[in-house]
């Protein structure tokens, strides 16, 4: 074996040649990491390898999709310690026979991922633990991204002809535990999410997230719509919590990658200042939201929260035009440049980023400084980093467990080489911990806001290139695939494409960081009580809008 | 005409309306009529304070906690919306489970507000407002304080909900767990005044504690034992279930607890009967540790409501400002904690009294 696989550092792609060896049936290789071809009945023990050889701890995405000729599972795999490092397991099946092995024994997240193919593209999973829809109704007839899928066909299935998804009731007569349904309409689910539980008295005895009621199919729209202009506006809609510019540079960067443009500097500079903005935003209400959990009412904290991020509104308002709904970033750089008079906005941002450290100061003596918070966050909702990886965590509640990984960092994009911020993490693996890393991030993200403002500032006005050179229809060559991930508020949001050599891509799957977190839920949540588990879901930060896409 | 309230010199307001009125000469019947009006004047004027101005007041004050500026539309200060709110609350649809337990069902709002308004009966309010003194007061106002849990459990289990029961559950289990740090708490005052008859407590505490500047400061069980007033304060909070002790509702957790399935008039009830009982603790603190009605210049009435709208400010502010604790966290703070304390407290109490009743103690 090679030293890069000894060492576990740096593995190439003749040692991993060597690694899967014959069982690689061919080579496929991705514009963005190389890929083997792998028999059905053989990825448990490709992906263990990958893992334990190789290094590869982290199933970053599972793309299923259907050819005229086969089914095809991709596992998109990275590293915790180094996400450039990526390899691709391409596992193809029978039209007439679609069943894989199941990876969830490897990676435990790929247990929702292969339910989610299962529901959408119709491929079987062997070994899996329990494969049923998860994004569509139990009801649902056929499966909509396969090719034969009948778009006409209806969809009107009674509840009486098949199970009722809100079960009423629930008799054990082994034991006294309650069945008990939260949600979907609950005042703590964040949306409509509905978490089905079992009771022991107070006791969570068993979790079980029911996703799916905010599906709004926005990978197939995204199939129908053009590369250059009409995939943009979808992004804002996943995590619409103002993350929207964040989303917007998931795709971008997986387009731009795809179709081999380049983006202007000063572009980068805005788009990460803006971006930046958009996480304030996104992680203000994600402190504001966790303390209306925790506190109970909509107490001060929530409207503080509320209040600080109206700024940022205002100034993302300034820059976009928009306050929810942003569209601002197109591919080969951003809409427009800053609004005029640029001295204003500057000052309007400088202003917000002196008032944050009172501000902060401020919530740490009402949220975190607080004994009765303190009591209930510190120790609640442990989520060991080993499992964080294996459930494929990333962002702040990968961070709160003390897994450092953060792509703006580990994988670089945009101006953030350029610039000096850390990357927090704490060791608490609690709520508490997930919490402090939410509010520390502000710092950080104010911190790089400002060096974008100094150099945006001095920039030489004859020289403001916000848009590269861009062909008006974006036709990237057949069969390019691509799969890029960006640091959104919440994690890891990664796109995968693949091109037909026409202008919309034959293949859009969205690799949401909500939808992994979220899948931690019952190992965060079970022996704890109910409030624990509203805290833990609450600290997770989930957007339904993105879990569901 | 200004009656002082002494010992054993109560002049309660039924007889005085039977006096005014002329009621009193027809014998048994007129004392009846006049010990209505009395109960209806009383019940009106604590009724418009917590179900008329207690709400608005709500939505101000929490307003100005969390930076925000409420009603404002309707009428002055937003003030008409209290009518608004009634016309509303009053004609929603009223909604009631299939599988609810129609008797329990109905009956629980009606006992959470009522024990709430019985209470009422006994508290001096100054100006001569008080219906009844009997000897036994302070035990009264407890027990009937105490009947609101049966009302809750009663709401919890016969509503049919999931989150009702719990709520309904975690209910019981807070208010058994601070109902007897409270009375105890409660029985060092009555080791103070040596009496259980609230006038007498109220007349025990007017006596002077000490002289700062000319001011005379009265001894007001609070000043005489803030340990024993910060007790029965955290203990009132929990049993009248507000932060940090507002597990039987907890939104966030169980939906509205015992009060999910209720709406429409029986919600208002039900609403009605917490704010209620956010005053009877108010106005029992103001007796037994803020001097009752005693105040300077103004009427004593005014300075009773003054002293209980404090009270309720306070539980305000803490919605505002704290979160809430566990349920777990809540039964050991109570059984491990108040109640300990309360007990110690009582013991000092007992010692305290002792030494100052019997000086030759002093040794």
């Amino acid at each position: 074996m090679s030293t890069g696989l000894e060492n576990g550092l740096e593995v190439s792609e003749d040692d991993l040649e060597t690694l899967i060896g014959d069982r690689a049936l061919d080579r496929e290789d991705h514009v963005n990491a190389p890929g083997f071809v792998v028999r059905p009945d053989q990825v448990q023990e490709v992906l263990t390898d990958l893992r334990d050889e190789a290094g590869f701890d982290h199933l970053s995405c599972l793309t299923a999709q259907q050819y005229e000729n086969r089914y095809e599972s991709i596992y998109h795999l990275k590293k915790y310690a180094d996400p450039t490092q990526e390899v691709s397991v391409v596992v193809p099946t029978a039209v007439d026979e679609p069943v894989s092995q199941s990876a969830a024994p490897v990676f435990r997240t790929a247990d929702w991922h292969e339910r989610e193919a299962y529901d959408l593209v119709g491929i079987e999973y062997d070994d899996h633990p329990d494969l049923r829809r998860i994004l569509l109704p139990d009801t649902w007839q056929g499966h909509p991204l396969s090719l034969e899928y009948d778009q006409e066909q209806p969809q009107v299935v009674t509840l009486s002809e098949h199970e009722n998804p809100v079960q009423p009731d629930h008799h054990d007569t082994e034991s006294d535990t309650m069945f008990l349904n939260i949600g979907p309409h609950h005042p703590a689910t964040h949306g409509v999410l509905h978490v089905k539980a079992v009771l022991d008295g107070e006791t969570v005895v068993d979790v079980d997230p029911d996703i799916g009621y905010l599906h709004r199919c926005e990978e197939q729209m995204c199939q129908s719509g053009t590369y250059r202009h009409q995939i943009m506006p979808y992004p804002d809609r996943w995590d619409y919590v103002s993350a929207g510019l964040l989303n917007e540079w998931a795709y971008a960067r997986a387009a731009e990658d795809l179709a081999d443009i380049e983006v202007p500097e000063y572009a980068q500079v805005i788009r990460t200042m803006s971006a930046e903005l958009c996480r304030i935003a996104a992680h203000m209400l994600a402190l504001g939201t966790f303390a209306l959990d925790v506190f109970g009412d909509f107490t001060a904290v929530f409207q503080y929260a509320f209040r600080d991020r109206e700024v940022v509104q205002d100034i993302l308002e300034d820059l976009t035009g928009q306050r929810l709904m942003f569209n601002y970033f197109r591919l080969g750089g951003v809409a427009w440049d800053l609004p005029e008079p640029r001295e204003e906005f500057f000052e309007k941002t400088r202003e917000f980023l002196d008032d944050l450290p009172a501000k902060a100061e401020e919530y740490h003596n009402l949220i975190t400084a607080n004994e009765i918070f303190q009591v209930r966050c510190v120790d609640t909702g442990i989520l060991e980093p080993e499992v964080a990886k294996q459930y494929g965590c990333t962002g702040p509640v990968a961070r709160g467990s003390g897994v450092d990984y953060d792509l703006r960092r580990d994988d670089p994009y945009g101006y953030y080489p350029e610039l000096e911020w850390n990357v927090v993490t704490e060791d608490g693996m609690d709520n508490y911990s997930r919490v402090l890393v939410r509010m520390q991030e502000v710092k950080e993200s104010a911190k790089i806001i400002e060096q974008c403002i100094d150099v945006l500032e001095e920039w030489p006005e004859d020289d403001r290139e916000i848009q590269a050179n861009v062909p008006r229809t974006l036709k990237p060559d057949a069969d390019t695939e691509v799969y890029r991930a960006v640091e959104a508020a919440k994690g890891e949001l990664g796109i995968y494409m693949r091109a037909d050599g026409t202008d919309t891509p034959a293949r859009f799957k969205i690799r949401s960081p909500c939808f992994h977190n979220l899948s931690t839920l019952a190992e965060m949540a079970q022996g704890e009580y109910i409030p624990d588990l509203i805290a833990s879901l609450g600290s997770l930060d989930i957007v339904l809008g993105e879990v569901d896409r | 005409m200004e009656v002082p309230l002494e010992a054993g010199d109560t002049y309660l307001l039924p007889e005085r309306i039977s006096d005014l009125t002329g009621l009193g000469g027809f014998g048994m019947a007129g004392e009846l009529l006049a010990a209505f009006i009395a109960a209806f004047i009383v019940g009106n004027l604590m009724l418009a304070m917590t179900g008329v101005a207690g709400p608005w007041a709500k939505r101000k004050i929490t307003a100005a906690f969390t930076d925000r500026i409420a009603v404002n539309r309707v009428g002055p200060w937003g003030l008409f919306i209290i009518v608004a709110d009634a016309v509303r609350l009053l004609a929603k649809e009223m909604i009631i489970p299939e599988n609810a337990d129609r008797p329990a069902y109905d009956l629980a709002p009606i006992v959470v507000a009522g024990s709430a308004m019985l209470g009422f009966a006994v508290i001096p309010m100054g100006s001569g407002v008080q219906l009844a003194d009997p000897e036994v007061g302070l035990v009264y106002v407890f027990a009937v304080a105490g009947i609101a849990s049966i009302g809750l459990v009663m709401a919890g289990y016969a509503s049919a909900n999931k989150y009702s029961l719990l709520g309904g559950l975690r209910a019981i289990a807070q208010n058994i767990a601070y109902e007897i740090p409270l009375v105890v708490t409660g029985m060092s005052v009555v080791l103070f005044a040596g009496t259980l008859q609230l006038s007498e407590i109220v007349a025990a505490q007017s006596e002077p504690l000490f002289t700062i500047a000319g001011v005379t400061i009265p001894a007001w069980y609070a000043l005489v034992n803030p340990f024993a007033f910060v007790l029965f304060l955290a203990a009132n909070f929990a049993e009248v279930g507000r932060n940090p002790f507002d597990t039987p509702e907890a939104p966030t957790e169980i939906v509205a607890g015992y009060q999910t399935e209720y709406s429409s008039v029986y919600f208002v009830l039900i609403y009605l009967g917490e704010f209620l009982h956010i005053f009877l603790g108010g106005a029992i603190i103001a007796t037994i540790f803020l001097g009752g009605p005693a105040g300077p210049v103004l009427p004593g009435i005014v300075w009773f409501i003054i002293k209980i709208w404090a009270v309720f400010l306070l539980t305000q502010w803490l919605r505002s400002a704290l979160p809430r604790v566990r349920i777990d966290q809540l039964i050991e703070i109570g059984w491990k904690g108040m109640l300990v304390l309360s007990f110690a407290n009582l013991v000092l109490t007992a010692v305290i009294v002792a030494l100052i009743e019997s000086p030759g103690l002093w040794g």
